[in-house]
């Protein structure tokens, strides 16, 4: 008798897959036969939980109403509290599964590249929010100190848009770059993003800027080299006072 | 608005993970050392760990200099919803604050050797910053920092 | 001056002062320090203080302040102030709290720092 209604109902759902079909052959008997208790919670979990993930909250809302239209004995006071349970469960996988997500992504998003002797890249893609921008500072800044750059180019070529808290978020980790000694070249400015900052009253004037990234790379290279003639300077004076010693002097930083 | 600072106030010192007395300048730095090692067994970054240190140390000071004797009150809070924390609460019965506006603003200072960056720096440096203060009554100070995702 | 006064021992080379400090800056050391260095300077005519605060794991806005005045006070005495190897925590907390280090050169290193110094 149950039997007749479990396939009339499954008839009418008009499951979309085998899958779909055999999850309401599970749940249905338990629905109809008009069980209560904790042995119709644990027989209809499993095919419960599976449906919501294979049809979402919606479309299952509106097949169980079908089904409660056609089951006089519909258990809806056992039911309910049993998807608020499942819904939970499925809404907490998903945000880990986003959190794992947003991790990778932070962290492939702002990869650090050594493009020449002493200068690092830091191609920025994406938004720039919070915990991100923070995350991202300390890693430059880390590599800074550990490979002694002389110079980062950031080019933010990749970033959509800059408003007050992620250009607030730049000029902080420009500025710490710079209490550490290394310059910044910042480069990739849209004309739109350029348009924006101006507005905000973000200049980035502690920063040199590049046209593109070529000309970053030159201004980088001219920024390594005129340092590197001013090291030479010392070493040669310091020859001319201690004489035999000063054309070994120099040396290749990193 | 006084309510909140009796109720601050008077929050019990048993709550916490560890209280500093502020009445010496060296207590600046013992309150400091104390946040470091908290923040540290929280898993905190580095970077992290020392904005912490840092913003205390600034508290500490507020009370050594205007508000004397007051106390730092530190506690972990592994259990928080947006992931562990630690909270400090710099707790005085001093002058109080006329317009906590005002002290908020970068570069306001009565104190004539000061750059003016104590709590609006704090403010920067933590995620949750509340100020509660009365003239005559004291002020209360509650800052928060929870643990980076990433 | 007398050397129980000085709170961090320096290294003299050439006319630059070397200042490599070892110790935590709480209120009262950072202003110790501030008189020790225009003692020395005015002393041993030095031009250039070459602050190596490497060893430094907090700098908050007092010390930093009173470092900037050190620094100003010393520009005027004819000597300019060179600071290096501040930690990445110290440099983010203070580009967070919008502290910037006035007056000051910054180098990357010791030896980057007397490099500043002794260029013509």
């Amino acid at each position: 008798m149950d039997n007749n209604r479990v396939e009339m109902l499954v008839e009418e759902l008009e499951a979309g897959s085998k899958h779909e079909e055999k999850l309401w052959r599970k749940l249905l008997p338990g629905v109809v036969s008009g069980a209560t208790g904790n042995n119709l919670r644990e027989t209809i979990r499993e095919p419960l939980f599976g449906l919501l993930h294979e049809l979402g909250e919606t479309a299952l809302g509106v097949k169980l109403k079908l089904v409660i239209e056609r089951t006089p004995t519909f258990p809806a006071a056992e039911l309910l509290p049993l998807v608020l349970e499942l819904c939970g469960e499925l809404r907490h996988d998903s945000e880990q599964a986003v959190r794992e997500l947003e991790r990778i992504l932070s962290e492939l998003a702002t990869p650090i590249i050594r493009i020449w002797r002493e200068i690092l890249l830091v191609p920025l893609i994406g938004g720039l929010d919070s915990d991100r921008a923070q995350g991202m500072a300390e890693r430059l800044l880390d590599r800074v100190s550990a490979t002694r750059a002389k110079v980062v180019v950031v080019d933010v070529t990749g970033v959509p848009t800059i408003d007050t808290a992620a250009g607030g978020f730049l000029i902080e980790t420009f500025s710490a770059v710079k209490l550490l000694g290394t310059e910044v070249i910042l480069t990739g400015l849209k004309p739109e993003i350029a348009h924006t900052l101006v507005k905000l009253g973000i200049d980035f004037r502690m920063v040199a800027i590049a046209r593109d990234l070529e000309d970053a790379l030159r201004q980088a290279i001219a920024m390594i080299e005129e340092d590197r003639s001013r090291q030479r300077k010392i070493v040669w004076a310091r020859g001319s006072n201690f004489p035999g010693e000063g054309e070994g002097g120099e040396h290749d930083g990193i | 608005m006084a309510g909140k600072l009796r109720e601050l106030l008077d929050i019990s010192e048993n709550d916490f993970d560890v209280v500093v007395r502020i009445s010496r300048e060296e207590d600046i730095a013992i309150a400091r050392q104390m946040a470091k090692q908290l923040a540290q067994e929280l898993g905190f970054s580095l970077a992290d760990v020392t904005k912490v240190a840092t913003a205390v140390s600034e508290l500490a000071r507020n009370i050594y200099r205007y508000a004397q004797p007051g106390k730092i009150m530190i506690r972990k809070r592994p259990e928080e919803r947006g992931g562990p924390a630690i909270q400090v609460v710099a707790a005085d019965r001093g002058p109080g604050i006329e317009s906590v506006e005002r002290v908020l603003t970068k570069g306001y200072t009565t104190h004539e050797r000061s750059l003016g960056i104590g709590l609006s720096g704090i403010r920067r440096l933590m995620d949750f910053c509340e100020i509660a203060s009365e003239v005559g009554t004291g002020t209360v100070v509650s800052v928060e920092k929870r643990r980076r995702k990433f | 001056m007398a050397f129980k006064e000085k709170v961090v021992p320096t290294i003299r080379i050439g006319d630059s002062l070397l200042v490599p400090i070892q110790i935590d800056l709480d209120d009262k050391t950072v202003e110790q320090l501030q008189a020790q260095l225009l003692a020395e300077i005015q002393e041993h005519r030095v031009r250039a203080v070459i602050l190596d605060v490497r060893m430094v794991e907090v700098i908050d806005s007092y010390i930093s302040y009173t470092l900037t005045e050190t620094a100003a006070m010393a520009r005027l005495m004819g000597c300019r102030t060179v600071i290096c190897g501040i930690q990445p925590p110290v440099a983010l907390t203070l580009a967070q709290m919008g502290i910037e280090l006035q007056g000051f050169w910054v180098a990357r290193d010791l030896e980057h720092a007397i490099g500043m110094v002794c260029s013509p």
